[in-house]
Order: C-alpha cells, then sequence, then structure tokens
C-alpha cells in the first residue's frame, strides 16, 4: 500500500517535513504546497534534507505555489491541480500532514 | 473516482483556496465528490457573512457558488460551527443568537459525516495549512 503525503506548513516553523521524511515509506511520494514549497530552496536545510532523502520521482510540488514564491524546483516534478487529483488515485491513501 | 474532501482552514487561509481547486480539478476531471466536510476553523469558509477586501478573491463566495452550482453535499461540523458563531437559522433560534451566516447549501451535521463519506469515497483529501 502506498500514501500520498500532503505538507503545506513552512519547514521553517516545525518539525513536519523532518517527521514525514522520516515515516516516509520506500514506495511513498511527497506532495509539497503552500508554505512547504519554501523547502525547495537551494541552500537550505530542509532542502538539504531533501536531496538526502533522494526520492527521485517521488517528490512533487504544486506549480502555483512555486509561482507565487519565485521558487523554481530542480528536485520536485512539478503538477498543477488535475496532476494533483491523478496523484491522489495513483496512491492508495493520501495523508495530510495537517 | 469518488472523492470526499475535508477542509480544515477558514476562506482567508491559502489551504481553503486550494481545497476549492482541487475540488473543481476533480469535477472537471470526470471524478466525483461524494462529500465535502467543514471542520475546525474549516467552518468560517463556509459562513456568508465574509467580506472580503475588493483586491482578493472572495474564496467563501466561491465555495458558496460551487457547491450551489454543483448541487454537492456540503456539510459543516455542528460542533465546530456553534463554537465559531457559525449558525443556521434553526440554531440561531434555539440558542437566541441575533444572526444567521449559514443559509443554504450547507448542512450542518456531526462528525458521523466525515466518517461516512471516508468510507463513500474512494480518496479522502484533508486541505489545511499555509
Amino acid at each position: 500500500m502506498t500514501t500520498l503525503h500532503v505538507i503545506a506548513h513552512s519547514p521553517f516553523g516545525d518539525e513536519r517535513l523532518a517527521s514525514c521524511l522520516r515515516l516516509l515509506g520506500p514506495q511513498d511520494a511527497l506532495l509539497l504546497c503552500g508554505d512547504a514549497t519554501y523547502a525547495l530552496q537551494a541552500g537550505t536545510e530542509p532542502f538539504a534534507a531533501l536531496q538526502a532523502a533522494n526520492l527521485g520521482e517521488r517528490l512533487f510540488a504544486l506549480a502555483e505555489d512555486l509561482q507565487a514564491r519565485a521558487l523554481d524546483s530542480q528536485l520536485a516534478k512539478v503538477v498543477d491541480y488535475p496532476a494533483f487529483v491523478e496523484l491522489t488515485l495513483h496512491h492508495d491513501k493520501v495523508n495530510s500532514w495537517l | 473516482m469518488k472523492f470526499a474532501i475535508a477542509v480544515f482552514s477558514p476562506a482567508h487561509a491559502p489551504s481553503s483556496r486550494r481545497a476549492l481547486r482541487f475540488a473543481e480539478a476533480v469535477l472537471a476531471g470526470g471524478h466525483e465528490i461524494a462529500r465535502l466536510f467543514f471542520y475546525q476553523d474549516g467552518v468560517h469558509s463556509a459562513s456568508a457573512n465574509i467580506v472580503a477586501p475588493q483586491d482578493e478573491l472572495d474564496v467563501a463566495a466561491q465555495w458558496r457558488a460551487f457547491v450551489s452550482d454543483h448541487r454537492l453535499d456540503a456539510v459543516v461540523c455542528i460542533a465546530a460551527a456553534l463554537r465559531r458563531g457559525v449558525l443556521d437559522d434553526t440554531e440561531a433560534n434555539r440558542y437566541q443568537r441575533p444572526a444567521v451566516n449559514l443559509p443554504m447549501p450547507w448542512e450542518l451535521s456531526g462528525l458521523g459525516q466525515l466518517h461516512e463519506a471516508a468510507q463513500l469515497a474512494d480518496r479522502l483529501v484533508c486541505f489545511g495549512g499555509d
């Protein structure tokens, strides 16, 4: 069973991202949206944690949230809302880190 | 596929708007929304008394239009709503409060509706955060 994890909080304000990366299963995926996309800012500690996690094709970021923050994504695959919907269907469960 | 969507944030939070865009994409993709459930501060996303600044999106109004246009089952958690002053006609009368801010198309009901929606749907997707 695979889970899509969704984080929407800034990685600079709490431990959600670190906890999620620790719990992430080998088939699970991670979608960053809202302030969580700040984790894709190169040169930061959360960015290093994401690099170290080496998620490859299992790391995603919501397009409009990257755009709103002038971030580009070298690590994450960029998805729009229709792709977000499809992503939830490619996994058995969706776990939002509320 | 059937989706249940739970919203945990008020209309002024980016995640309420994100939930709405996701819900629109669900329908546009030919899928079905079994139920929308507004919980905790998400009950404010259903309030009819929100006045959005003129240069900002009125997300509460967009939710209302979305629910009405697609005749969706949109449940607002009654316990979360009462404690935040989000009242329909019945509850405003029951507790003798001066205003009603939850007209149609919303329905006040219990947390059991979220549980049922999770059973009915193929996916439950929750929205909260920034």
